[in-house]
């Protein structure tokens, strides 16, 4: 392919970058798998590129590629059970930035997202967003109205976790 | 506040806060090999399809002469040539699906294309069991209703050996040859599947489960 393709794919790669590391974020949750799967997302949306009309925005292009890398084609490397809890680092560096009863409370939510299905994990993501029903519906192929009620119901669920 | 409120309001706080990727990495990643489940059944498929295409090539010649024996050679014709058509025919389909395969569809889709392009290579598998078992059992009874034919064949020397036992030998070695590679295939798919698509079979049953 020519550098130039190549060169205009990277330079808005780096631009909407944060996209897919948040994509890694909900699926993952060390920094080593979350390398893992950035690199194969990253893949997967350059062999995809020359494919891409512009007729969607790149970032909704991106946000597609990039959940269904991750529920599709990803396989959990198994090296990655070994090292340090992401999350805890992130808890750590952010400590300061709440109060205790905050950040017990979002501990607690990243750790039941953790815990949700890949699907459930790509509708909360969606909704984190701000995306919403037709888009979150499109995105993974299902109809609007059972993206609502599957998304009020990991809701329901995420806020018994936190008030049993 | 809400806690889903709290939660969203973490969640672009930190948005911001990913370490960035440069440009020099970004163009090593594109330049990495990808390790997707699609690329390994691409791989794997290929693999299945040369190596029971090659199999029949593989026959000893020892395996025709004793087709020529009991007059099968024509038999064993026709059914090489179905089975030529037929597997061009799995090979186009497989190709035909493993092109649709698009990474920019919508996730159910995506999956069903890849589970679909799958399923076109076990097809293509479960023909070539079936049609080994056919030809198995047909030669079977052909050669077993020869007996005479077929211990002269077993015992080309003429050795004094209990003929009925040499059957009854032969017989049960063909039994228990062809259960041992039933088993061997069968263990092989469920390694395969269980390493490849029970993570995207689970996840598009509960996709399609949604949807009722």
């Amino acid at each position: 392919m020519n550098k130039e393709i190549e060169h205009k794919f990277i330079s808005e790669f780096e631009q909407h970058q944060n996209i897919i590391h948040k994509v890694c974020r909900i699926y993952t949750t060390n920094q080593e798998a979350h390398n893992d799967l950035f690199q194969e997302i990253t893949i997967q949306l350059w062999k995809a590129y020359p494919k891409f009309r512009g007729d969607s925005k790149l970032s909704t292009w991106m946000y597609r590629i990039g959940l269904n890398t991750a529920i599709t084609l990803y396989r959990k490397s198994k090296r990655s059970v070994q090292t340090q809890d992401f999350e805890s680092v992130l808890h750590k560096i952010e400590a300061t930035n709440y109060d205790n009863t905050e950040e017990e409370q979002l501990k607690l939510m990243y750790k039941a997202i953790h815990q949700l299905s890949d699907i459930e994990k790509a509708l909360i993501f969606l909704y984190l967003e701000d995306k919403n029903y037709k888009e979150i519906a499109e995105t993974l192929g299902i109809s609007e109205v059972n993206a609502r009620v599957k998304m009020n119901r990991i809701k329901t669920r995420l806020k018994t976790i936190l008030n049993p | 506040m809400d806690e889903l409120d709290l939660l969203k309001k973490d969640w672009k706080k930190r948005s911001a806060d990913y370490p960035q990727v440069s440009y020099n990495e970004i163009y090593k990643m594109i330049h990495k090999k990808s390790s997707s489940i699609v690329k390994w059944i691409f791989i794997i498929s290929i693999a299945e399809l040369l190596f029971w295409t090659l199999i029949d090539f593989l026959a000893p010649e020892s395996v025709y002469k004793i087709y020529e024996k009991f007059n099968l050679n024509s038999l064993l014709y026709i059914s090489l040539t179905v089975n030529y058509v037929i597997t061009i025919l799995f090979i186009y389909l497989f190709y035909k699906n493993y092109k649709s395969i698009c990474i920019a569809d919508d996730t159910s889709l995506l999956m069903k294309k890849i589970i679909k392009t799958r399923k076109t290579v076990n097809y293509y598998v479960f023909y070539n069991i079936a049609l080994y078992i056919i030809i198995l059992i047909v030669f079977n009874i052909v050669m077993f209703s020869k007996p005479d034919i077929l211990i002269e064949f077993m015992n080309p020397n003429n050795k004094p050996i209990d003929n009925d036992k040499l059957l009854l030998i032969t017989l049960i070695l063909q039994i228990v040859f062809g259960v041992l590679m039933l088993g061997v295939i069968w263990l092989y798919y469920r390694i395969i599947y269980g390493i490849l698509l029970r993570r995207l079979t689970k996840n598009y049953k509960e996709l399609e489960n949604m949807e009722f």
